[in-house]
């Protein structure tokens, strides 16, 4: 594959793990937090749990947007998917996701008009065919999906489009990190940080983990040799007693990220008080909605909404999973009551979603053997 | 475009590269892997054909350095 090739060279990770084995100390375990589903995903699917030396202890973080809606948003998106005149339009991966009163899915079999798309414009598209249909987006993710968002609700409103609403979901990377710094108990020693989100927002979010956490980090991209190469310069990092934000993915991400899309997702919308976060609870400052200007367009100020906070399952464990104090396979209904198939906890449902990471690629179990490179 | 059914869109991190092929005002048509996909280029103007853009959700972020 074009672009990709290069960053699954074997050669190069022999090479990359190798210099790995001469910055650990044998024995000391360096948790390594990566607080991206998709670096979770990369990590199982291209094994390099096994390559690295066991003392590398990869912790998974909160980086999945669809792992960390409460389900109380879920009801309310469904609310609004089943009113009649509503054509309801999400990214595929949110159709599963089980709410308190079932998913949007099964919404859909009761009767919802609700589509899938693959962008925020697809639906705006779809408010231009159908004037008589409100058309919402259900807008979820980090600061890498809420630009199409914005740059939806501008062409919206420049092309006087009344039809099309988002119903916005949005959050933010910097305080949910600040939140799992700040829980007592949590070791962690390094951070990998999400490539995409720093292409918008730079690597300037995270200087406050270094400055005031004293945490290395490295913003790195998804592929095997990428998320290598940001281990070894955490554990240089570590092992010269330095504490920095580093870059890894310079072909992408610059220091203070694209100005143009910081400009776009300002003007059209702006900080929450507060937002619940499943497994991390009601996190300041951590969420967007839409600036009053764009009311019009906002599906909130628009439509009522049930607005019901719904507690998670007892059985289910996402939040500890989430905030890296289990393991997937320590969580009492792992592969058993909670599959793919039949999630209980978003974490399985999203496929970024460290539970159904380690599932999917058959991390059932707590042994690790390392495999050579 | 397409992603592989084990990646999730909601999640920008499976953004991909893409190489452009056509400018037309504010979209362009990217390829990728012999896919064609159009892209909303408000963020990265100007684009020239040739150049390489990382696309997500029907946009493109970022140019990417050859």
């Amino acid at each position: 594959m074009k672009y990709v090739d290069e960053f699954r060279s074997g050669e190069l990770a022999r090479t990359l793990v190798h210099e790995l084995d001469g910055l650990v100390e044998p024995g000391r375990t360096l948790k390594i937090m990566e607080v991206c589903g998709g670096h979770t995903h990369a990590i199982y699917k291209h094994g390099l749990e096994d390559l690295v030396p066991p003392e590398i202890d990869f912790v998974h973080g909160p980086g999945c947007p669809v792992c960390v809606i409460p389900m109380g948003r879920v009801d309310d998106a469904i609310a609004l998917a089943e009113r009649p005149e509503v054509i309801f339009t999400t990214f595929g991966d949110m159709m599963r996701v089980p709410g308190g009163c079932g998913s949007l899915l099964e919404a859909k079999a009761r009767g919802a008009d609700v589509r899938m798309v693959y962008s925020p414009l697809d639906a705006l598209e779809l408010a231009r065919r159908n004037p008589d249909r409100e058309v919402i987006f259900f807008a979820i993710g980090f600061e890498t999906t809420a630009p199409a968002t914005a740059i939806t609700l501008l062409r919206a409103r420049a092309d006087g489009v009344k039809n099309f609403s988002a119903f916005c979901n949005h959050v933010t990377i910097g305080p949910p990190l600040k939140a799992i710094l700040d829980s007592p108990g949590l070791q962690l020693d390094a951070f990998i940080a999400p490539g995409h989100v720093s292409t918008v927002v730079g690597t300037r979010p995270y200087d406050f983990i270094a400055r005031d956490y004293g945490k290395p980090v490295v913003v790195t991209a998804f592929e095997p040799i990428d998320i290598l190469h940001a281990t070894v310069m955490l554990a240089r990092q570590l092992r010269e007693g330095r504490c920095e934000v580093e870059n890894q993915y310079t072909r992408v991400v610059r220091r203070d990220g694209n100005p143009r899309a910081l400009a776009v997702l300002e003007e059209t919308m702006e900080l929450r008080d507060t937002f619940e976060w499943r497994g991390l609870g009601w996190i300041e400052g951590s969420a967007l909605k839409l600036r009053p200007a764009f009311a019009e367009w906002d599906a909130e100020a628009r439509f009522e909404l049930p607005g019901a906070r719904i507690e998670d399952p007892k059985a289910c464990q996402c939040g500890e999973v989430l905030t890296g104090a289990i393991k997937p396979w320590e969580c009492k209904v792992f592969g058993t009551a909670c599959t793919p198939e039949r999630p209980i906890g978003t974490c399985m449902v999203s496929s970024e979603g460290a539970c159904a990471a380690y599932y999917n690629y058959g991390r059932l179990a707590k042994r690790r053997d390392r495999v050579t490179a | 475009m397409t992603l592989d059914a084990e990646h999730c869109i909601t999640c920008g991190d499976v953004a991909v590269t893409g190489k452009v092929v056509e400018v037309d005002g504010a979209t362009a048509t990217v390829e990728v892997d012999g896919a064609r996909e159009r892209v909303g280029i408000e963020l990265v103007e100007p684009v020239a054909v040739g150049e390489l853009l990382l696309c997500h959700a029907g946009i493109a972020l970022e140019k990417v350095a050859p």
